[in-house]
């Protein structure tokens, strides 16, 4: 297609488009035809110019449209940050922030903090640092781009809160760490790290998993090797490049692997264990535990040749060289075709739109093969190419019908607390995120099982199953949750209490967290809450939440809704601007990111 | 897509809007329409059943999710029997006495008996009010032996194994396709009509959306167990407000409204659909709930048992929600025991023995007993053979089924022999993986009969059925001699 002339169409949109988003954005700063202005370094401000390879953005609205695809949550100075300098400069220098912290310090931190204060250095652990240390990572840091791949790997790589083991700070936050500090890395190094991770050993039982024993009946645990090739890596049935199912003549897939090939797979993982090692069989000695990658402990592991797929033989060598058998079964698994189709798959859904074409499938499967250096698997250069694809960006492709995804009931969450500005005296956040979870099922490291909160290929029924089109979000959404999410938006903004501060130990001193208190702040809105002037705020939270996919006959609904309102003090003018956020983050045409 | 450069300047405002506009312009309804065709033509296809019938049937179906180790619910005790269950299981091995509670059944010396948790589903089963389905699991068509499995010529189901598929597979009885149309919502498609009021789902579940209520026409409506009359629905302004009232009816006019618009992106319309859906039933289920009159001193405190609790109340004022059939879905998870299998199940059968206990207890009281059928299903049973002191996954297993109007005290299917030998032709693997000679298919029909599905419909519900029987005898076959399980009396 003609990428220029398109540009010019969604200006020209833009333009003449009716009140469905007026054109004035208050509390910003007037900013009206920025969509043309934007300083573009190479000094043409022709319209076409200011979206041209460079990626420069033509609106506001197209700027947060493009936030809301490369971040949990955006406000208006990220929207006007990505209009100066366009798509391609702010992933780049997104990539190279560092990152700020790690979460595991931050809940060693929250354990000092506990023993300090009990003056007890026995003091135990609390479940809720891990949502705190995560919560605080979130919204004090400014690593947007990181945020929004890092939990899409942790949907991807799934342990789970609801385990064993969930209760205990330690390990949540080392696992995590793994996708903040590689979430620009490479795919086989994040493989690498979550195989050997303790918590993965755990949740997916191979950690003091033991060879064979035939005279016992006994055969090693095939819980991984089954997950790592079904969700991780290649999944069950053979892909293309673009991402279509390879089948037989008689129309059925083809599987990429069968039973016979999880079990020669499983004698792989067999003798991991603590690093801190004392006995096999033993349980975590304390929480140091948790902080290093499990060890190969040559005597539990399955020696022999091992018969991966297609004829891959792992050679017959010493048991105490066990870790090359796990590295040469990662690197055959991560050198598979499938794993660039179905990774690639993957992180299209979860950052842009559920039903990409086979072409914007293929163009991110050939960059997960080679970034053009020769090098597989290279995330930056994957996550560059997913977000500054045309089919991305393109008018066009917002506007079909098939295009675009249910935001995550979480992502909806983090969403509004960035955008409507939380904040805290401090500067520093606790949330324990049961709230959220409560009203929605989601929060991080939270799904029922290793299959994530939904599967990828979920279909709701209606129009979705008739034209064969998948929205795996909607396998969460049903009326609990529905209801759920509304009850949450009020609680949230409403009643303006968008987190859960609970003590981070017993009896804790209410002036600690007194100033760790989230509030979302309305007073800018208070000017424009008169009724005719209530639609300036519709527009706003409609470019800034909804990226101005909401309709005229939408904009109306909620401006009529907001009439009815009292009007005369302070607080009922909040509570009115208040009031029209959340019937804005109540329309389905802000539930659906397109 | 380069067409449109050269037609550019013969684009009506109205095309140009449609096809090229980047944020939205409307939601006008000129697309819709055509999309919304799909859905019409769906919900046509199926010709309801018009009956208004005054009897009523519940079906409850509990989801073990996980592969529950079945082979340790229900374990042979005749000598050779238990002897090739101990050289089998190995370390997973119950042994006999405290461990193993022995039922009142002896079928020609073949004798059972039950994980220590379960002296309520023994006591159930000894009374004739429950049973057990041996060896039963997802097929296409039956498989009858190992030589069978291994030359290839029978369908078999896809990802055999995996969690996903075969809770799937439970859930649509299709194991030949990634399906998210499940057996209790084609019940729904066909029978949603003997229920008297429109908005409310005769799917209701506890476990939120899953494809086993999702027809081709119609959702499950889900709630918490936590549920109220004054805590369903969702968050207000509270009523010390002056006007809150008012107000309150401003807003859901508005989401309604919202909910109620036409769209082109067939998403936006999924999610207008479901919010509809919601704020109606909600209304309905206010009402019911208001009238519980709550069954106290039955129910034990767990999830399920609360799961249980909320199921019994909301049969017991089906009338409010004008149901005479009603499918429920209660997950209990937690049975993928990899590891430490023996502890975990220890830990775990009795709250699922206390669960259905309690339920049944209710059901009596509620003088609804006659009129409920509760079945548990799993992912699949797991491997015999230990890895350590867990087991993997594996295929047939065995399930339990109560309620009044279940023929109870009996076994069915034949509970297969455990033996790794070749003489063991149902044994698919030197892990110990059992081939199943039940279908689910099965027992779903003979279900779906009891329910009311007529069997000229059964096709429909359950699409592989006549793999099942010879064609005279298939239950769809008006002349056929179809011949049961025998489960439902």
């Amino acid at each position: 297609m003609n990428k220029k002339w398109l540009i010019g169409l969604c200006l020209l949109t833009y333009l003449i488009r009716p009140r469905a988003q007026d054109t004035l954005i208050i509390g910003f700063g007037d900013t009206y035809g920025t969509i043309v202005s934007a300083s573009s370094s190479n000094g043409q401000q022709s319209p076409e110019n200011t979206m041209d390879a460079s990626g420069f953005l033509p609106n506001e609205s197209a700027a947060s449209r493009f936030l809301s695809q490369a971040a949990l949550g955006y406000d208006f100075a990220d929207i006007q940050e990505v209009m100066v300098k366009g798509r391609s400069l702010w992933i780049d220098e997104q990539m190279a922030k560092p990152v700020p912290f790690r979460l595991q310090d931050r809940v060693a931190f929250y354990h000092d903090f506990a023993r300090t204060n009990l003056g007890d250095p026995n003091t135990g652990t609390r479940s809720g640092w891990w949502d705190n240390a995560w919560w605080h990572y979130h919204m004090s840091s400014d690593d947007l781009l990181r945020q929004k791949v890092a939990l899409a790997l942790s949907e991807l790589l799934v342990i789970s809160e609801i385990s064993g083991f969930g209760t205990n700070p330690y390990p949540l936050a080392n696992y995590y760490d793994i996708f903040l500090e590689n979430a620009f890395t490479n795919y086989r190094t994040i493989l690498q790290k979550v195989t050997y991770n303790p918590a993965m050993g755990l949740y997916l039982t191979y950690l003091n998993n033991p060879k064979s024993d035939p005279a016992q009946n006994r055969f090693p645990d095939e819980n991984y090797s089954r997950e790592v090739m079904q969700l991780f890596t290649i999944g069950t049935v053979k892909l293309n490049m673009d991402g279509s199912v390879i089948t037989d003549n008689q129309g059925v897939p083809v599987p990429t692997y069968d039973n016979q090939d999880i079990f020669e797979l499983s004698k792989v993982f067999t003798g991991l264990t603590w690093w801190d090692r004392t006995q096999f069989y033993r349980g975590a000695l304390n929480n140091n535990s948790y902080l290093q990658d499990m060890v190969m402990w040559e005597t539990y592991h399955e020696p022999g040749p091992k018969n991966l797929l297609n004829g891959y033989v792992i050679p017959d060598r010493n048991p105490i060289n066990g870790n090359a058998d796990i590295s040469d079964a990662l690197d055959h698994l991560f050198n598979h075709p499938n794993t660039p189709p179905f990774i690639s798959y993957y992180l299209i859904q979860r950052l842009v739109t559920s039903n990409p074409s086979p072409g914007f499938v293929e163009d991110i499967s050939n960059v997960f093969v080679n970034n053009g250096s020769g090098v597989r698997g290279d995330m930056k250069a994957i996550i560059k190419a997913i977000l500054t694809h045309p089919e991305a960006s393109s008018c066009q492709a917002g506007e079909e019908a098939f295009f675009g995804a249910l935001r995550e009931p979480f992502n909806r969450y983090m969403q509004l607390n960035r955008a409507l500005k939380v904040s805290t005296t401090s500067g520093v956040f606790r949330n324990e995120m049961n709230n959220v979870y409560n009203f929605t099922g989601q929060r991080p490291l939270s799904s029922p099982s290793v299959f994530n909160f939904f599967q990828r290929d979920y279909s709701p029924i209606g129009p979705a199953t008739d034209n064969d089109k998948v929205a795996p979000e909607f396998q969460i959404t049903n009326a609990q949750s529905i209801a759920g999410y509304l009850s949450g938006l009020w609680e949230w903004i409403v009643d303006n209490n968008p987190a859960d501060e609970n003590d981070l130990y017993t009896n804790e001193d209410n002036n600690n967290y007194i100033n760790e208190v989230s509030r979302l702040d309305f007073l800018e809105d208070l000017p424009f809450t008169d009724n005719d002037k209530v639609h300036i705020l519709v527009d706003k939270y409609n470019m800034l939440l909804a990226q101005g996919n909401l309709g005229a006959e939408t904009v109306d609904i909620i401006i009529d809704a907001v009439k009815a309102l009292p009007n005369g003090t302070d607080t009922e003018k909040e509570r009115k601007a208040r009031f029209i956020a959340y019937l804005v983050m109540a329309s389905p045409e802000y539930v659906i990111n397109k | 897509m380069g067409h449109h450069h050269h037609t550019k300047k013969k684009l009506s405002r109205r095309q140009f809007l449609g096809e090229a506009s980047c944020a939205a312009i409307g939601s006008t309804a000129f697309l819709s329409s055509i999309l919304n065709l799909g859905a019409i033509n769906a919900m046509a296809a199926r010709p309801h059943i018009i009956s208004n019938s005054n009897d009523y049937k519940a079906m409850v179906c509990i989801l073990l999710a996980g592969g529950a180790d079945s082979y340790n619910f229900l374990v042979p005790t005749q000598a050779s029997e238990y002897n090739d269950y101990v050289a089998t299981r190995s370390t997973l091995a119950l042994a006999q006495g405290p461990t193993l509670l022995p039922l009142n059944y002896n079928n020609a010396g073949r004798t059972f008996a039950v994980h220590s948790g379960m002296d309520g589903i023994r006591d159930m089963f000894n009374a004739g009010e429950a049973a057990f389905i041996s060896n039963i699991g997802t097929l296409i068509e039956p498989i009858s032996s190992y030589a069978e499995f291994q030359a290839g010529m029978k369908k078999m189901p896809l990802g055999l194994y995996s969690h996903s598929d075969q809770i799937q597979q439970w859930q649509t009885v299709l194991p030949q396709s990634r399906s998210s149309i499940g057996y209790a919502g084609r019940i729904a498609d066909v029978l949603h009509d003997m229920n008297t009021i429109d908005q409310v789902s005769l799917n209701i579940s506890l476990a939120g959306k899953n494809a086993f209520q999702s027809g081709n026409q119609y959702n499950e409506y889900s709630i918490s167990r936590s549920a109220t009359s004054s805590n369903i629905g969702y968050e207000g302004f509270p009523s010390y407000f002056s006007n809150a009232g008012l107000l309150n009816d401003t807003r859901d006019l508005a989401i309604q409204n919202m909910a109620e618009q036409q769209y082109m992106n067939i998403f936006q319309q999924t999610i207008a659909g479901l919010n509809k859906q919601t704020q109606e039933s909600v209304e309905q289920f206010r009402v019911a709930l208001g009238n519980v009159i709550p069954i106290n001193n039955v129910f034990s405190t767990t999830n399920l048992s609360a799961d249980m609790k909320m199921i019994a109340e909301l049969i017991s004022v089906r009338q409010f929600l004008g149901a005479n059939r009603q499918i429920f879905y209660v997950v209990y998870g937690g049975w993928d025991h990899h590891d430490d299998v023996i502890n975990n199940q220890n830990a775990m059968v009795p709250i699922l023995d206390n669960a259905l206990t309690e339920f049944n207890t209710a059901l009596k009281q509620i003088g609804m007993f006659d009129k409920v059928v509760t079945f548990t299903i799993s992912d699949f049973a797991r491997t015999l053979t230990s890895n350590g002191n867990g087991s993997d996954h594996a295929w047939g297993g065995n399930m339990m089924m109560m309620g009044g109007p279940v023929n109870g005290g009996q076994i069915y299917g034949n509970y297969p022999s455990l033996r790794l030998d070749s003489s063991n032709t149902l044994n698919l693997s030197s892990r110990g993986r059992i081939l199943p000679q039940v279908s689910v298919d099965e027992l779903y029909a003979e279900l779906a009969l009891w329910f009311g599905v007529s069997p000229n419909d059964l096709a429909y519900v359950i699409p592989n059925i006549c793999n099942f029987y010879d064609p005279s005898s298939c239950p769809t076959n008006p002349g056929g001699s179809y011949t049961p399980l025998g489960i439902i009396s």
